[in-house]
């Protein structure tokens, strides 16, 4: 890593900078802010996860429910936490195979 | 003074309920003279007092705007510009005790206007709340008294979104009084 633009450009870095002013925003900002912020970081992961080879069709399929999810929260709440509850059940079921 | 005109007024309503939250921009330029005209649609919006304690600090640079990404959480499309709408402090105060609160809100109504006048040229726009103010401040060398309230990016979008559903008018209106509601 030698100059600023390529530390600007760099995933961990950018994920980084998102965790800490998400912290900062979650004080201030609506509740539901707070999942909505990890979502998006976790579909940051899968983006760095996807450039070393280690996304299948499984993981895939939760990212897409994560940016689902992202777009339904400012229309509808429920529907939000519906999703989150399917992101959690398709990980667990990854996980247990 | 501008005569009552039906066309104008349809046109006005269509403008008001067409405009969407952009999220999703095409990687195509805004001319600067747009911007200049979407600035100028801001700083005609109403002020307490015609204070106009607004200052707007239009980002083109594409490496200033990643800096902003970068400390803006809420921020995550791939705007051509941002228009950063701060309240300046010094000026605000000389509306007394609401000074500030008034400057928040005549900012909101310059937001809508710009977002209007971008809509109008076929630009999309999103307006941000969730940033870094600390952060950004550092970026942009922006002096302690001056606040930033907003961000608005602009570009042109990929798609127009369909309109969320909007509270009917009589959840929302009442009729001379509180909870009567207007038939």
């Amino acid at each position: 890593m030698t100059n600023m633009e390529e530390i600007l450009n760099n995933k961990y870095f950018q994920l980084l900078s998102f965790l800490i002013t998400s912290a900062r925003g979650c004080i201030d900002e609506p509740p539901l802010y707070g999942p909505l912020r990890l979502l998006d970081a976790a579909s940051r992961v899968i983006d760095m996860m996807e450039k070393e080879k280690m996304v299948d069709e499984k993981i895939s399929n939760i990212k897409n429910l994560i940016l689902q999810a992202i777009d339904i929260l400012m229309v509808d709440e429920n529907e939000f936490i519906k999703i989150v509850d399917e992101i959690s059940k398709e990980l667990g079921k990854y996980i247990a195979n | 003074m501008i005569e009552n005109n039906i066309s104008q007024s349809s046109f006005l309503l269509e403008l008001i309920k067409g405009r969407r939250a952009i999220r999703n921009f095409q990687k195509k330029e805004i001319s600067l003279d747009d911007m200049k005209k979407i600035l100028e649609a801001g700083i005609w919006a109403p002020s307490g007092s015609n204070l106009q304690s607004w200052e707007f600090i239009l980002i083109k640079d594409p490496q200033t705007i990643l800096k902003i990404k970068l400390v803006s959480p809420g921020l995550f499309s791939n705007p051509d510009s941002l228009v950063v709408l701060c309240v300046n402090k010094s000026k605000a105060e000389r509306g007394g005790k609401l000074g500030i609160e008034m400057a928040v809100m005549d900012l909101a109504m310059a937001a809508q206007n710009m977002m209007l006048m971008a809509y109008s040229l076929g630009i999309g726009s999103c307006p941000i709340a969730s940033f870094n103010k600390i952060a950004i401040k550092q970026i942009l060398n922006i002096p302690n008294n001056v606040d930033i309230i907003l961000i608005l990016t602009f570009g042109y979008p990929q798609t127009w979104p369909k309109a969320p559903p909007r509270k009917p008018i009589k959840e929302v209106v009442f009729y001379d009084k509180y909870g009567r509601n207007i038939e």
